[in-house]
């Protein structure tokens, strides 16, 4: 392999592994809030993608409002579907099961809503913008470069909301311990319901940004949620800075990786990368040894 | 100020609290005085609204608590320093402590009374930047009640502030509730340990079981005869 290609496998990883990181960050807000896995997180992601296809390919809206509007619409709607599910069931004894068993529920739900409304054809999105960046023998396009800078623009956001306003100190002091943060103040339903719906946000991020690479259609969750779950783990759950950490480690070994081996092993280096962790450090990179 | 009548809790079908009644003055101090499991915790949880009461009345000023949420009740001037501290682990000393006036009733001051606790603990000035999970108990004790006074309370109360501290923080500990009380704030404290509950408290409580048996002045208390025999083996 000679260096250039092995550049560009590591940059590509890097495009790629900010997008795990923005679906990984998502569902690790979510989680360290709530402690909840959100299965429907994937769901959010392919809502995120048909938005845009219908107001940039097909309304030609124009793409910033385009994806402004695409990620606000599955925040709100994000919002409705915890009010609706998880927030009745967090204050039930035992709920741990049943936000996995609803949360998947609701994941089905909107698979065949997006089936009935939009059918099951592979829908193609433009780029934002064209052209290449070329560099002697480097080449890159545009539209690639536009997702890295969206996902750590995103993320510099929100990792400043969480360190610096008064809602991210609520949303860390809910996470940590619940009932002292009631006890100073802050309306844990309130804090919940805002923080799912950012997580989704996140993920609709995501999906805005690849909806031009990969095509849209209403399975296009599945990949992704895996590896935001494989991300998530490598971080440590729940860790907001460990799931973008993880989620750039996993998006960079899995570009080398299947430039030494091939396409189908790519699924393989993530699992694999995933329970080496599990074996040698199950807590993840920032997650907390439990004793 | 504080009136607490006929007060039940049930954890499922388990009853662990049974008619309590209890008030507390206006600059008073308070103290709920009983062996483990006999339901302290619960009574302060009770009042806040992290447990539900079954039956009973709970009042401030002649107003009712039932029905205001937790999240509202430092805005009635009702503060609560949870047992074991119960601080925000990954946050720092200051993050802490400024979490304690996060209730927009208090945002207003939040400068003044910082000062103020970091004067009743000059320690945590010392220690602002330090996450607090890395604390010794007495320090992480000291930031509890220094969140629980950022609000302002009327009513600050305390589920066993003592728990599991050095004798020298203890004393340090006694101290500052009586100058908290000097500001004009009543407390409501738990405690196992007869000495330490009633002879720093104006008034006392005896709980057994989770039902009231015996209530009057703090050294009153300490001389009574049930108290004698089956707490101080005289």
């Amino acid at each position: 392999m000679t260096a250039t290609l092995f550049l560009e496998q590591v940059v590509n990883g890097i495009i790629l592994g900010s997008m795990y990181a923005l679906m990984g960050a998502g569902l690790a807000l979510i989680y360290g809030t709530m402690r909840i896995l959100n299965f429907a997180h994937g769901e959010f992601y392919m809502l995120g993608g048909f938005f845009v296809f219908f107001l940039f390919a097909q309304q030609h809206v124009h793409p910033v409002l385009a994806v402004v509007l695409s990620t606000a619409a599955v925040a709100l709607i994000a919002a409705l579907v915890q009010r609706l599910t998880v927030d009745i069931l967090l204050k039930r004894e035992g709920w741990a099961f049943s936000t996995i068993a609803v949360t998947l529920g609701v994941s089905v739900f909107l698979q065949n809503l997006a089936l009935a409304l939009w059918g099951e054809r592979f829908q193609s999105v433009p780029y934002f913008v064209e052209g290449i960046l070329q560099v002697g023998e480097f080449r890159l396009p545009w539209q690639r470069i536009l997702i890295l800078a969206v996902a750590v623009a995103v993320m510099a956001t929100m990792a400043a909301v969480l360190r610096w306003t008064r809602f991210g100190w609520a949303v860390r002091a809910t996470a940590q311990d619940p009932e002292a943060a009631a006890v100073v103040g802050v309306p844990a339903r309130r804090i919940h319901t805002v923080t799912f719906a950012l997580g989704a946000a996140l993920a609709a991020v995501a999906a805005a940004m690849l909806a031009p690479v990969f095509a849209v259609n209403p399975w296009m969750g599945l990949p992704l949620i895996i590896k935001a779950f494989v991300v998530v783990v490598l971080g440590g759950l729940g860790s907001f800075p460990g799931a973008i950490v993880g989620g750039f480690l996993l998006g960079i070994v899995e570009a080398v990786g299947i430039t030494l081996t091939s396409s189908e092993w790519r699924d393989v280096i993530a699992f694999g990368m995933m329970i080496a962790f599990l074996w040698v450090r199950p807590w993840g990179l920032f997650g907390v040894k439990e004793r | 100020m504080l009136e607490v009548a006929g007060l039940d809790v049930k954890y499922g079908d388990v009853q662990v609290l049974w008619d309590i009644s209890l008030t507390v003055g206006t600059g008073e101090v308070v103290a709920v005085m009983g062996p483990n499991g006999s339901g302290k915790s619960t009574i302060l949880k009770a009042i806040i609204g992290l447990v539900r009461a079954s039956a009973g009345r709970i009042a401030l000023d002649g107003k009712p608590l039932a029905g205001v949420p937790t999240h509202a009740m430092a805005g009635e001037g009702v503060s609560l320093v949870l047992e074991r501290r119960r601080l925000f682990p990954q946050m720092t000393v200051l993050e802490n402590v400024r979490m304690g006036a996060f209730h927009p009733s208090a945002r207003g001051r939040e400068r003044e009374r910082l000062e103020w606790v970091e004067s009743l603990f000059p320690i945590l000035r010392e220690r602002r930047g330090q996450l607090a999970g890395r604390m010794s108990g007495g320090e992480q004790q000291m930031v509890a009640i220094a969140r629980g006074l950022m609000s302002g309370p009327r009513l600050l109360m305390m589920d066993e502030p003592f728990l599991g501290l050095a004798p020298r923080i203890v004393g340090q500990i006694v101290d500052i509730i009586g100058r908290i009380n000097a500001e004009g704030i009543a407390v409501l404290f738990n405690e196992q340990n007869v000495h330490l509950s009633f002879s720093n408290a104006h008034r006392g409580y005896l709980l057994e079981s989770g039902r009231i048996v015996l209530e009057g002045a703090g050294l009153a208390m300490l001389e009574h005869e049930m108290v004698k025999r089956v707490y101080l083996g005289a």
